[in-house]
């Protein structure tokens, strides 16, 4: 049944939509175009884990802890052993998301900014919202941070020689597309700026590069990986990145 | 810049709602040019005109004692370890905590109690900053509530159901009043420590949730420290501007995007994304109380220096009312004295003694009492009798559903009111039983909201925060 679903000339049909199609069918009650939303919580951090290499596909075994704000135990739990979170690390950061320690009273905080349901009754369908705490999350968050610099990295060492293929490579690896010459001409204009910027200032090239566990690879000259970094930041928070099309 | 991105065509559902996917309906300006700051709520809400604005709810959670607080019973001094009669428990089923305890043995409670203000409201000493305010107070003596431990109760208290996954309040109005800030949530929660040793009960996020509710209305938490709002800093090494050029670029690229597939979600998105960046202007300035003069601190007491303290976030409460915050929810926790209460009581009570009126006074200096409704109470009451030993200077008391205090100030109520009454034992209600059903529906209405009329379908039927119950006490509103 599913497969026949996904397979359907219905379901695959393009999410664009035209001003006649949206005129005929403006809330795609009758599936005029493709869907197009949002996606879930654990799918938008497994897919930046993905694309940037960080992934440990390994299937099962006990809860990780991943990334997480500090203090946000102590504020409501009461005593006792587990009125802390302790971060893991190694591979435990690095896992799929389905795999995230779960604690009702305090449940994964970028989760829930993403509509993660509390697990606390049966919910048959997610809400999808588009708010501002989700842009921190994904602009700010050590795991997207991280993502980011390691995403850079495989563009250096994977995109050819010169900005513009490497900037293709980390789009594509993405967003499974090739960029348009207008989205290039952005791509490479926020990254000369980059790194110019970071060629000035050295220190926030190296802070940067100091978020995450896993040290960035010291061959690379941290200001054009400090540049990538920013420009893999831009691609991990786009509009079409998040979302399902 | 918010307002030139609304008027660029985003629909009007999309502005309301920002959130669900496959909208599209006609586009209409005109109304996003009124309301152009902050989201608008659904039409026709408020229902009526509001005395209320915004509510400041002081949550008390561990549920103290109304006995020792306010619920004064002189009488019982000459009950001192006498047996609570059965005809006044009734067969009440207790908590597993004293049900099995040989006797019940009536505990009056240790403090003096005294008259104050021209209304002569009767409040015990250890509250002696809330005697100078007696006369702003409308304390309800006669709450009631069916759930006997805290979790449920709390729940219930927040959500109008004991079992979770009901939106809380919070979510409630920021779902229907919509928010009066474009730069902050419509709904934000403040977790304040005790400072002294105590039992403090556990919360649960899902208290400030937003249910079935679209999770764009759950409460927000705020928490002391270096990111008041979760992931609000940028990462090492990304100074402002760095930020500023990287949005820039994104919401460039998310235009070309928008220009080619018409997804209204898109262009929400690009608007998100400047909030978030208005956010991390406005949040830190916000948060940052070393901007208060020194004069506020020695108001709210020698704890508001410390971040995360009960006077420090009854300061950063009144910041967040001055900046249009609808809900501003606290949870002081720490008061489930089930023993050692004399010793316990005294502690949450210099906790929040001070900064509450402090607060209250602050608000009525600024002009904001009189659209600002401040809510103090807990989830339930406690009992009359000692839970464990009771001797001439100490006891305990268990959990009470059956009655408790909490009273409300400010905006359309009664002040300087004491409504209900509670037998000789403070045990049963003998006058105008307040359901907590009855509260909510109070205080929507206090927002003009009709509580009846305030729903959302779920599940193949209309919801509301007070289910099929909950009636206007009238007698409360000024």
């Amino acid at each position: 049944m599913l497969r026949l679903i996904v397979t359907s000339s219905t379901y695959r049909q393009s999410s664009r939509v035209t001003p006649a199609l949206r005129q005929r069918d403006p809330e795609n009650r009758m599936l005029a175009r493709g869907p197009r939303f949002r996606l879930q919580a654990e799918f938008l951090r497994d897919q930046a884990l993905a694309a940037s290499g960080l992934l440990v596909p390994r299937l099962g075994g006990p809860s990780v802890r991943p990334y997480h704000p500090p203090g946000l135990y102590e504020q409501v739990v009461a005593g006792s052993s587990a009125a802390t979170y302790v971060t893991g690390s190694g591979e435990d950061l690095r896992r799929r998301s389905l795999y995230t320690y779960w604690k009702r009273s305090v449940p994964n905080p970028a989760m829930l900014i993403f509509d993660v349901p509390f697990r606390e009754t049966c919910s048959v369908r997610r809400s999808r919202t588009n708010t501002p705490l989700q842009s921190l999350n994904l602009l700010n968050d050590p795991t997207y941070v991280e993502a980011a610099r390691f995403l850079a990295e495989r563009m250096l060492r994977e995109g050819g020689e010169t900005p513009a293929t490497r900037l293709a490579h980390g789009f594509r690896l993405l967003l499974a597309r090739t960029p348009r010459t207008d989205e290039i001409g952005i791509l490479t204009a926020a990254y000369e700026r980059a790194a110019r910027e970071f060629r000035e200032d050295p220190t926030a090239a190296a802070a940067l590069l100091a978020v995450g566990t896993v040290p960035a690879d010291a061959k690379l000259d941290p200001g054009q990986l400090a540049a990538f970094t920013t420009v893999a930041s831009i691609l991990l928070n786009l509009d079409e990145t998040v979302t399902k099309e | 810049m918010p307002e030139q991105s609304y008027i660029r065509g985003v629909t009007r559902r999309q502005f309301l709602g920002r959130a669900s996917i496959g909208i599209g309906s006609a586009a209409l300006a005109t109304l996003i040019q009124e309301r152009a700051r902050g989201s608008a709520g659904l039409d026709g809400v408020p229902h009526f005109a509001p005395k209320a604005r915004r509510v400041i709810w002081l949550t008390q959670a561990g549920a103290p004692s109304q006995l020792d607080l306010f619920d004064h019973k002189p009488g019982l001094k000459e009950q001192f370890d006498k047996d609570l009669p059965e005809s006044v428990r009734n067969g009440q089923r207790l908590t597993g905590m004293t049900a099995g305890q040989n006797r019940f043995p009536i505990a009056p409670s240790q403090f003096k109690f005294e008259q104050h203000g021209q209304s002569g409201i009767w409040l015990s000493e250890i509250l002696p900053h809330m005697a100078r305010t007696a006369d702003r107070l409308c304390v309800v003596r006669s709450l009631f509530t069916e759930a006997i431990n805290h979790d449920p109760a709390m729940t219930l208290l927040q959500t109008g159901h004991q079992i979770a996954g009901r939106p809380a309040l919070g979510a409630w109005l920021s779902y229907g009043l919509g928010s009066e800030n474009d730069n902050l949530p419509a709904f934000v929660v403040l977790i304040s420590r005790p400072s002294g040793p105590t039992n403090a009960q556990p919360l649960h996020e899902r208290m400030w949730g937003a249910g079935f509710l679209p999770s764009r209305f759950q409460g927000v938490r705020f928490s002391p420290g270096k990111d008041p709002v979760l992931f609000l800093s940028n990462p090492p090494g990304v100074s402002t501007a760095r930020r500023r050029a990287m949005l820039d670029d994104v919401a460039a690229l998310n235009r070309l995007k928008f220009e080619d597939y018409q997804d209204p979600e898109i262009q929400a998105r690009i608007d998100q994304y400047e909030m978030a960046f208005r956010m991390q202007a406005a949040v830190p300035e916000l948060a940052d109380l070393s901007l208060e003069p020194s004069t506020v601190f020695d108001r709210y007491g020698p704890e508001s220096q410390k971040p995360g303290s009960y006077a420090a976030n009854c300061i950063l409460a009144r910041r967040l009312a001055e900046r249009g915050v609808r809900f501003i929810q606290l949870y002081h926790r720490g008061w489930d004295q089930h023993g050692d209460l004399p010793k316990g009581i005294r502690s949450q009570c210099y906790d929040v003694d001070q900064p509450t009126v402090a607060l209250i006074e602050e608000l009525q200096e600024r002009g904001l009492l009189d659209d600002t409704l401040v809510v103090w109470g807990g989830e339930f009451g406690r009992t009359v009798y000692s839970q464990g030993v009771l001797t001439a200077d100490n006891y305990g008391r268990d959990h009470h559903p059956r009655c408790f205090t909490m009273w409300m100030a400010g905006a359309g109520v009664k002040p300087g009111t004491v409504y209900g009454e509670t037998d000789d034992f403070s045990y049963n209600i003998v006058k105008d039983p307040v359901h907590i059903h009855d509260l909510n529906a109070t205080v929507l209405h206090l927002l003009g909201i009709d509580h009846t009329r305030l729903t959302y379908r779920h599940q193949g039927r209309d919801y509301r925060l007070t289910d099929v119950h909950g009636e206007v006490v009238r007698a409360l509103l000024a």
